[in-house]
Order: structure tokens, then C-alpha cells, then sequence
């Protein structure tokens, strides 16, 4: 035993990670894996459905049917357009909570993060009691005669959209949050002493040291967004499929499991490269901010 | 009217009261230090006069015009923060520009402007840098060129230095003293350290619990402290409990708890000394002589002997407690601890500050 510790210390960080490890491989890793390969298979009903020969038959089928294009169109509107509103909305909302005095800031807090306390189903099923046509937005509208036929919400892609801001907007408030805690209080008050306007401080000094909080914020509610299930299937129904619901229709409705495993492996893709792109492009503009 | 005054200046936060009428008048090219302990009240004094902080009472005018309820960005004030409160994702030019570019100077006046602000604070070269880059003292170099730059009317800077280490902060106090000497800012410097406060300013106003104590040129201040706070505060003194015996046009005496020792009458008195009233008996620790037993006002031990290169410093053991001494190297090895010492000083170096019944 002349070199007791040797040995133990270069193999025990491997041992200590080995179960978290393990788990991951065997949770993501290989069903990830799995779902890969299942992609190539072929599928015949006639023939017992899935079969051992391997062929990019389902990827082609996915990227040259109209049908499907139109699916992956409608999630990367629906998902622009959710970030878009939860940038907007999420940002003034975390500088709003970070200017506000103690008690108020605690407690609207928790109602900005009560949300992600219920299950998404839940609060998906909440809002289809308020929007649908005997809803109780509707009925108020109707009620006080601002509108003669109930407004389209359900089953609308306005709708969804509506729905998903909601159940995603606390995570963009956190994010933003967290790089508002990094923020010198003083640099406010040093860009107010140097004559500029409040709205200038915001815009050219509070702003740009946020952007870390914003982008990774806007790439959660992205990707999350994208690969939404719950909300699209309540909400959009049968007709507006996103990627998500396509996918699981074809797993659970046709029992076509390798186009499905193949539409979920494109979603994939196309979120990495759209978040490794977006965030490429937003870590060269703010490279100081990042250092 | 001076060029800055402060008219009884007061803030209440809650039940607390943080600034208590605070009057005050600056000459213009004035350097002023506001000086006490942690939460006396500077910073917040300082706060209300850059606009940052609304006063509960009083007001502040510059050059004649009253300012209390300006907005701080219609102020032109420079200040300096003590954490610098750079703009993290601009460079040293940017940071420095900014408070020219939302006073729509153009674009060749700005960058002049900003090169020779930058040359005065010794940063030339570093321009295109980000404040990253920089080191303590150099972020510190860029802070004050901002807000410089914009050629103040009142310089603030709030604990500017506090942030640096011990040799940079004394290079920089000298330096940041002559770049306020070239530009001529009138400048209030807010400090807790009374060695940085002596050294850089014209006057300093040292604050108590909310209160203005007394406001004197650093020397006076030292040498003729209004009170036991200002004695303590600004340099160390040692303060004997006693009480007036009596009072002659000569001399005070003063009875302490074993004797009666002699004290100059105090130049400026804050209250008529009295028979019997409660006093410090207060004296420098350089103002005392350590000489031999016979010839001495008091005697004592040397309980501990420090050597700082300069000087020595004695703690002695007297019948009225531990006395501090302070005494130059001569370049001869001081008297042993454990050995018996004589201290004598001048009735002329002897402060009487009145004392609170129970101190």
C-alpha cells in the first residue's frame, strides 16, 4: 500500500457518477437510441406491421407529404409565435417584479409561478372551460352585448397560442429574473446621473445586460413550445395537429410506430438546429454581455 | 449664497431617522468629505443631493437654484459609485461617452471630449477595452472620467475607494486629489475612513447618527474636536473621566478619579465649562512624552510595545487605565515591556470635551 490514494481517487469520480449516469443512459440514452433506429424500420399492416428492413421510406414519406409539412409549418408559427408573446410579455413582467417593494414582490411571485404548480392537463382543461363557445369569456362578451356570435377560441391555433403563453410565461420570468439578480442596482441610478431618461436606461443599459435571461429563457419556451403535447391536443383538437400530436396519432392511431419515431427524430433535429443557430447568432451580438 | 447648500436636510425612513437637519454650505472648487461611522447618514446625504433619494425635509440648491425635486437626470451632477457601476457591455470609450451622446454632443467634439477625459484619468490606451479587462483601479480611473466627462457642476463620489487595496487606494487618493485640483470640481467625497478624508479634502464634515458633528479643515478638526465622537473618530485619543474642579482665564482643572490634572482652556468652547460638569480629560497619543519617573504627570507600565517602522506604539498601564502612546523611531531601540515609565504632555495639548453623566 504505498500509494493508498492513487488508485481510489482517479476511478471515484466515475463511481459517484455511475448511478445518476446509469439512469440517464438507461431513461434517455437508449430509448432515444431506440426510437432512432425504430425511425428506419419499414411498416406494412398487410405484412404484420413492422418489419426488419431498414429504409428511409418514413423520412420520405414525412418530408415530401403536404400533410405533414403543413404540421411542422403550423408548430414553428405556433412556437414563433408563443416565444414572441412570452419575450414581450416576460420581460417587463421580471423588471416589473424586481423593481417592486418586499412583501408585493414575493407574493406576485408565487402567482407568477402558481401555475407551474398544477398540471399542464389541468390548466389546458381550465382554459378550454373559458374559451370555448359556452365558455365564460363568451358569455360574458354575449352577456354584455359586445359580440352577437361567440368568438372562435377552441380549436383555434389563436387559441393554443393563448393557452400555451400562459403555462410557459413563468419560465421566461425566471430566467430573466435570474440575470436581473446579477445586475449592479447602481448602474440604473449611474445612467440616470449621466442625463439619461429612464426609458434610455432600460432600453440601452438594463436591457442589453438581460439578454442572457431573455435567450435562454426565449430558447425553453421554444423548445418547450415545440414539442408541446398536452396543450395542442385539448385545445387544437383532431384537425390542428402540431408534431407532438402528430406523432402520437401515429403511434396510438395507426399503430405506425416507425413514421412516428420518424416524425419525432425530425422534431428533434429541427429544434437543435434552430436553438444552436438562434443561440449562436445571439452570443456573437451580446458577446460582452456573456463573458 | 455658497455655490452647494444644503438647507435642513432631513430623511425618515419609517421610524428611523437617517439624516437629521443637515445644513450645509460648499464653495465652488471646494473639496468636502462627509465622514462617519456606517450608517450615520452620509451616504443617504449624499443620495438626496444627487436626486436619487427624496428628502422628508429641507433643501438643496446649486449655484442659487433650488434642485430638491429635480428629477436626477435633469441634475447635472457626476458621480462616482462604489462599485463603480460600469456599463458591463460597453467598452471604456462607450462607458465614457454615454453621458455626452444624452447631451447630443456630436460625434468629433464627443471623442475628443472622451480622449481627453480618459488622458486625465491615465486610461488613454485602454479605450477599446471592456471593463472586464480592467483591474480595480483601473475601473475606478474609468468611473470617475464618466463622470468627469460630462463636466459636472457638483462632483459626488460615494465610497469611492473602499473597493481598492491599501496601496492602490493611497496612490489613488493623492492622484484623485490632483485631477479635482486641475479640473476644479466642487466635489463631495463620502467616507468612513477618516485618514482618506483628512487627506483629501478642504473640509470635513463628520456625521453622527444622522447629525452634522462639526465641519473644519482636517487639521482643526483634529487638533480642536467639538466633541468626544469627532476626538474619537478622527485619530485615536486617550480620554480620561473626570469632572471640572475649576475653572481660571489660565487653565481648566480637571478631577479625575485619582487626581486632579491641568488643561488648557478649550479655544472654542461648545458649552461654558462649569463647576462639577461631567468631562473628558482627552490627549493625543503623540502628544505624550514618555520620560523618566520623577519628572512625570502619571506613571505606568509598558504593557505591550509595537514596532511600525515609523514609529512605536506603547500601551501603557496607569492608574487611569491603559494609556496609548505614539512615539517617532529616533533610531534607538524603545524603553522594554514590563518597564516603568513616566508620561508627561503640555497642559496646551489637553483637550476638555464635555461627557454624557454616564459615559
Amino acid at each position: 500500500m504505498s500509494a493508498p490514494g492513487s488508485h481510489a481517487v482517479s476511478t471515484r469520480p466515475y463511481l459517484l457518477n455511475a448511478p445518476a449516469l446509469g439512469l440517464f443512459l438507461a431513461l434517455f440514452v437508449a430509448p432515444l437510441l431506440m426510437t432512432f433506429l425504430l425511425s428506419f424500420n419499414t411498416f406494412d399492416m398487410n405484412r404484420g406491421g413492422i418489419l426488419d428492413e431498414y429504409s428511409w421510406v418514413n423520412y420520405l414519406e414525412v418530408l415530401g407529404d403536404s400533410y405533414f409539412h403543413e404540421i411542422f409549418l403550423r408548430t414553428l408559427l405556433i412556437s414563433l409565435a408563443v416565444t414572441l408573446l412570452c419575450v414581450l410579455l416576460g420581460t417587463p413582467e421580471a423588471y416589473i417584479l424586481h423593481r417592486m417593494a418586499s412583501p408585493w414582490k414575493s407574493i406576485c411571485m408565487l402567482v407568477i409561478l402558481g401555475p407551474l404548480l398544477i398540471s399542464v392537463v389541468v390548466r389546458t382543461l381550465g382554459w378550454a372551460i373559458l374559451i370555448g363557445s359556452n365558455g365564460v369569456i363568451n358569455h360574458a362578451l354575449i352577456g354584455m352585448g359586445l359580440v352577437d356570435q361567440p368568438i372562435k377560441l377552441m380549436f383555434t391555433n389563436t387559441g393554443m397560442v393563448i393557452a400555451l403563453v400562459h403555462v410557459l410565461i413563468p419560465f421566461m420570468v425566471l430566467s430573466v429574473w435570474a440575470s436581473l439578480q446579477k445586475l449592479d442596482p447602481r448602474v440604473e441610478s449611474a445612467g440616470l446621473s449621466l442625463g439619461a431618461t429612464p426609458f434610455v436606461v432600460l432600453r440601452r443599459i438594463v436591457l442589453p445586460q438581460i439578454m442572457p435571461g431573455v435567450l435562454s429563457g426565449s430558447l425553453i419556451v421554444f423548445a418547450l413550445t415545440a414539442s408541446a403535447f398536452a396543450t395542442p391536443s385539448i385545445l387544437g383538437g383532431r384537425r390542428l395537429k402540431v408534431v407532438a400530436t402528430a406523432a402520437y396519432d401515429e403511434y396510438l392511431g395507426t399503430l405506425n410506430w416507425p413514421l412516428g419515431a420518424a416524425i419525432a427524430m425530425l422534431l428533434l433535429i429541427a429544434n437543435v438546429v434552430i436553438i444552436v443557430s438562434y443561440n449562436k447568432y445571439i452570443e456573437r451580438r451580446y458577446a460582452q454581455v456573456f463573458k | 449664497m455658497s455655490f452647494l447648500r444644503l438647507e435642513g436636510l432631513c430623511k425618515q425612513f419609517g421610524d428611523f431617522l437617517a439624516v437629521d437637519d443637515v445644513s450645509l454650505d460648499i464653495e465652488k472648487g471646494e473639496f468636502v468629505s462627509l465622514l462617519g461611522p456606517s450608517g450615520c447618514g452620509k451616504t443617504t446625504t449624499l443620495h438626496m443631493i444627487a436626486g436619487f433619494i427624496e428628502p422628508t425635509a429641507g433643501r438643496v440648491f446649486i449655484n442659487g437654484k433650488e434642485i430638491t425635486r429635480e428629477r436626477p437626470n435633469k441634475r447635472q451632477l457626476g458621480i462616482v459609485f462604489q462599485s463603480y457601476a460600469l456599463f458591463p457591455h460597453m467598452s471604456v470609450f462607450e462607458n465614457v461617452s454615454f453621458g455626452l451622446e444624452m447631451r447630443k454632443v456630436r460625434g468629433g467634439e464627443r471623442k475628443k471630449r472622451v480622449e481627453e477625459t480618459l488622458g486625465l484619468v491615465h486610461l488613454g490606451d485602454f479605450a477599446g477595452r471592456y471593463p472586464s479587462e480592467l483591474s480595480g483601479g483601473q475601473q475606478q480611473r474609468v468611473a470617475l472620467a464618466r463622470a468627469l466627462v460630462i463636466q459636472p457642476e457638483v462632483l459626488l463620489l460615494d465610497e469611492p475607494l473602499s473597493a481598492l487595496d491599501a496601496k492602490i487606494r493611497e496612490d489613488m487618493q493623492i492622484e484623485l486629489r490632483a485631477i479635482q485640483r486641475t479640473v476644479g470640481t466642487t466635489t463631495i467625497l463620502v467616507t468612513h475612513d477618516q485618514a482618506e478624508a483628512m487627506a483629501m479634502s478642504d473640509r470635513v464634515a463628520v456625521m453622527n447618527t444622522g447629525r452634522l458633528v462639526q465641519v473644519d479643515p482636517p487639521f482643526t478638526a483634529y487638533e480642536h474636536p467639538g466633541d468626544s465622537f469627532v476626538s474619537r473618530f478622527l485619530g485615536k485619543s486617550n480620554m480620561f473621566s473626570g469632572s471640572v474642579e475649576s475653572v481660571s482665564r489660565a487653565e481648566v482643572l480637571v478631577r479625575t478619579s485619582t487626581r486632579i490634572m491641568e488643561a488648557a482652556v478649550p479655544r472654542t468652547a461648545t458649552a461654558p465649562l462649569a463647576s462639577g460638569a461631567p468631562v473628558f480629560y482627552s490627549v493625543r497619543p503623540e502628544k505624550i512624552h514618555l520620560v523618566g519617573e520623577g519628572e512625570a504627570r502619571l506613571t505606568g507600565n509598558v504593557e505591550a510595545r509595537i514596532f511600525l517602522g515609523n514609529h512605536w506604539v506603547f500601551q501603557i498601564a496607569t492608574e487611569l487605565g491603559t494609556v496609548i502612546v505614539v512615539s517617532q523611531n529616533t533610531g534607538e531601540v524603545a524603553v522594554a515591556e514590563g518597564a516603568r515609565i513616566g508620561l508627561d504632555w503640555e497642559a496646551r495639548e489637553v483637550r476638555v470635551l464635555s461627557r454624557e453623566e454616564n459615559e
